[in-house]
């Protein structure tokens, strides 16, 4: 009878444990829920240091949810003066540079609040997700979370989130072999209560600057559905998925495009197909690769169509998204469980 | 060295050689210490040219005539030079090849990431202006001379086109990522030039699942 009750307190215990180490292995995956929730729910006003190929530009922020209202303004202080702002559906984009003012209507924008991906066990299969250690980043305590992918077909990332906030007070992109790309720090932020309209109104005078909208007349629209449903990637790096299939106009464009995206729960890839590159000379003309940021893109043409693929991805998997788009069948992950 | 790859390194220090090839190349240099060397000739003949060498202009005429016979300039090579002129020669001339192939394998390296990179501004120190000289580097160049384009130039700018893709994905991304792409389109410099810069040329670099796509 004492044996019993032994083996019964042994069993509780040991459940007990179990239950605990699920709890302490899932926090850190928790931790980056509650940045994505709070960086898009939140209402704050910050300035950030961007830094990439040892370059730093300040840029401030200014984000403000109203009633599941998403509006943002995220302006340059340095160079280039570039502002994006975001009301809504609408993001413009003020580049003085170019004398330019892009402005595009997005279906997702609306939705943003609600468009946050979600980190489930198939993410946490490529990636290692771990709590790092405690640490103070300008007088706060923050915890320092580590993505690290297990193959190079995505980067990985550090964040250091504000234990009372969950706000990300600095963040790091880096490449498989650890070394940093892309870095953000917050120099201030500031959470408010109320955020009045007039911050979000561009400093950019626009006197004489092209518009570029991507208004569709109705008719363009009404063929948008039939358009995407023709494009598929026959096959995708590991743990990657579509997860968007539509077709869009994007700013200044008569035609509109098919816009696939696959994500992995964290990084995420378009592509955007366009039709109208016959031609062998179209595919040494547009075919190449390049990159903004830590995001890379790949172009080429496929059965005439101008096939680019955009992610915050290693050129090597947008090439190979790219790559692999076709009109056949819908995609399967290369070496993901159940092929 | 064979003749075409010589033809292409002298193309790539005129700024004549396509962006793909520019990148094949520059990734060579960095492992071949004997086009490290001929770069550095390059760099040299330049600076002679523009007459940042022109208080050592024995030195010049002297490494004109190396050149001119086929000699690398590898420090190897140099070690086993037989004359006691030329290894007096080979004593100076190290001293300025080293800091010519840092310079100009440091100013590859910037340019080459500028490529991969995209948007990176770091303006990229001229080659002549680090050669060591004892006269102010600017002086007035001969008009045969083709003058390396600024670092600028060969940026890759992202273009209104490039933008919009980015834009549009970023609606996708997680609110980090999306934060960051657009951070990086507005750090990126505009275009020096003007010209609208298109996706450059992609190199022969292998896509070693090209095979499992297609």
């Amino acid at each position: 009878m004492p044996n019993k009750r032994v083996r019964e307190r042994l069993t509780w215990v040991a459940l007990a444990l179990a239950a605990a180490a699920s709890a302490i292995a899932q926090e850190p995956r928790q931790w980056l829920e509650r940045m994505n929730q709070a960086l898009t729910s939140r209402n704050y006003d910050g300035v950030f240091a961007h830094w990439q190929d040892g370059r730093v530009e300040m840029l401030r922020i200014i984000h403000r949810n109203l009633n599941g209202r998403i509006t943002e303004r995220l302006a340059s202080l340095d160079g280039s003066g570039r502002e994006f702002i975001r009301n809504g559906a609408e993001l413009s984009c003020y580049l003085p540079d170019k004398r330019t003012v892009l402005v595009s209507h997005s279906e997702s924008s609306a939705s943003l609040l609600t468009s946050i991906p979600a980190i489930d066990g198939k993410t946490a299969g490529f990636y290692d997700i771990t709590d790092v250690m405690r640490t103070r980043v300008n007088r706060r305590n923050t915890r320092v979370i580590a993505v690290t992918p297990r193959d190079e077909f995505r980067y990985g990332y550090r964040l250091w989130i504000d234990e009372s906030t969950s706000m990300p007070l600095k963040t790091q992109l880096c490449d498989a072999h650890g070394r940093v790309i892309e870095q953000v720090v917050f120099a201030n932020l500031e959470l408010a209560n109320r955020i009045p309209d007039a911050a979000f109104r561009p400093d950019v005078a626009t006197d004489g600057f092209q518009w570029v909208r991507n208004d569709a007349t109705p008719a363009v629209s009404a063929g948008l559905p039939n358009l995407s449903a023709l494009w598929s990637a026959l096959r995708l790096p590991p743990g990657f998925r579509m997860t968007v299939r539509s077709a869009q106009l994007l700013p200044g464009a008569h035609d509109p495009v098919a816009h696939l995206v696959f994500t992995d729960g964290l990084a995420s890839v378009s592509v955007f197909v366009e039709s109208g590159f016959a031609t062998p000379a179209d595919q040494q003309t547009v075919a190449g690769v390049a990159s903004v940021g830590s995001a890379s893109a790949f172009t080429t043409v496929i059965d005439g169509h101008k096939v680019t693929a955009v992610g915050e991805v290693p050129p090597n998997t947008v090439r190979f998204i790219a790559t692999s788009v076709t009109k056949s069948e819908p995609a399967v992950a290369i070496g993901s469980p159940g092929h | 060295m064979n003749e075409e790859l010589d033809s292409q390194l002298s193309a790539m220090f005129d700024d004549e050689l396509p962006e793909g090839e520019c990148e094949l190349l520059a990734r060579r240099l960095s492992r071949d210490p004997l086009l490290q060397a001929r770069w550095a000739c390059y760099a040299a003949i330049g600076a002679a040219v523009r007459g940042e060498m022109r208080s050592s202009s024995r030195l010049a005429k002297q490494v004109s005539v190396l050149i001119a016979g086929e000699t690398d300039l590898a420090p190897a090579d140099m070690r086993t030079a037989s004359t006691r002129a030329r290894f007096a020669l080979s004593r100076t001339w190290q001293a300025i090849a080293g800091a010519a192939v840092a310079a100009s394998v440091a100013t590859l390296s910037i340019l080459w990431l500028h490529g991969a990179g995209g948007a990176g501004s770091v303006p990229a120190p001229t080659l002549a202006a680090v050669i060591p000289t004892s006269t102010p580097a600017a002086v007035e160049a001969p008009a045969s001379y083709v003058v390396p384009r600024a670092a600028e130039a060969r940026m890759i700018v992202p273009a209104t086109e490039l933008a919009k893709y980015v834009v549009a994905h970023s609606e996708y991304s997680t609110p980090v990522n999306r934060s960051n792409l657009l951070s990086a389109l507005m750090a990126s410099e505009p275009a020096a030039t003007g010209v609208p810069a298109e996706l450059p040329a992609y190199g022969n670099d292998p896509n070693p699942h090209a095979e499992q796509a297609r």
